[in-house]
């Protein structure tokens, strides 16, 4: 026999089963279970016709508009950290003290154009009357 | 099969009011405790564990009441919380008796044959162990759409899936049962 077959031969049956009165015994005890709600007694107080307001457009869209600002100040606060963060191209000259520093060309041979090249070494001797042929290699 | 009741907007309007809640609440009761009952039934399969998750699903409807307000409907609400109260206690019971996903038909079952509150034949046993076997949102689906005729628009604003997966779904699990039935003949 196909399931089908089988599903059709136990019509939805579910072969299962509840002690007898069981429903409406539930419905007793539930009535009776169910705790004093706060608004029941200021409804009471209140009068007949105090319904529950059907929600308003605000209190539908507040969830969204708070998560929205939440947003907002996460992305302002990523701002502010950015804004607070040392920019990544410094400029000499925005510093007073090293731009006039890089001014000063005493400065600049005593601490900053110390690099001494071939072609310098080679000027200085030859200045100095060296000539290449007194060479002598052993 | 238990049908659900009609909806009935005087009914919510009535339970929208605070001097007229109380009694429309137990109108509700009185309208779906039937048809909750038995999907909680089906799911965990003992009476004293359905009796107590109705009790639960009630309570709980009735204390988030003044939360209910019409934007959906009464029978996918209550629903809701009695399968969410259902999962929760299969979900509890796993984690009790430390047994795992996968062998929680085992232990559906024995809680089968150890059920006295029967009155159907072998073909319903056997149907019932068989959608013991399916995954828990598989039984869900096939218990909701077999057993209640539940329209498959419903079920998805129940469960929050598509129509198309809750179809499939459907066809995935009565497939499954007709493996279950041939290896069981």
């Amino acid at each position: 026999m196909k399931p089908n077959d089988i599903l059709d031969k136990i019509d939805h049956q579910s072969g299962m089963t509840v002690p007898e009165g069981y429903f409406e015994d539930f419905a007793q005890r539930m009535a009776a279970s169910l705790p004093k709600q706060p608004w029941e007694d200021e409804a009471a107080s209140a009068g007949q016709g105090a319904k529950i307001a059907p929600r308003s457009f605000w209190q539908k869209v507040r969830p969204y508009v708070y998560m929205a600002a939440m947003f907002a100040g996460i992305w302002c606060m990523m701002k502010m950290f950015d804004l607070m963060r040392p920019s990544q191209n410094v400029n000499i000259g925005d510093n007073a003290v090293l731009a006039a520093a890089l001014g000063n060309d005493a400065f600049m041979t005593d601490y900053y154009v110390n690099d001494v090249d071939d072609y310098e070494l080679l000027d200085n001797l030859y200045s100095e009357g060296f000539q290449p042929a007194s060479l002598v290699f052993n | 099969m238990d049908t659900l009741p009609r909806e009935d907007q005087s009914l919510v309007e009535r339970l929208r009011d605070p001097s007229q809640c109380r009694a429309a609440f137990n109108e509700v009761k009185k309208l779906y405790s039937q048809p909750l009952y038995w999907q909680i039934r089906r799911m965990v399969n003992d009476h004293e564990d359905a009796n107590d998750l109705l009790q639960n699903t009630f309570l709980k409807a009735w204390s988030s009441i003044d939360l209910f307000r019409g934007d959906a409907k009464l029978s996918t609400w209550l629903y809701k919380i009695a399968i969410n109260e259902s999962l929760t206690h299969l979900e509890r019971e796993r984690k009790r008796l430390n047994v795992s996903l996968d062998d929680e038909a085992s232990h559906l079952i024995h809680a089968i044959e150890a059920d006295t509150n029967i009155d159907g034949d072998e073909l319903c046993l056997k149907l019932r162990k068989a959608i013991a076997q399916l995954p828990e949102k598989q039984r869900l689906v096939f218990n909701m759409k077999y057993y209640d005729d539940m329209k498959y628009e419903q079920m998805s604003e129940i469960l929050g899936t598509s129509v198309g997966a809750l179809k499939a779904s459907y066809h995935i699990a009565v497939k499954k049962i007709e493996q279950y039935f041939l290896d069981n003949d």
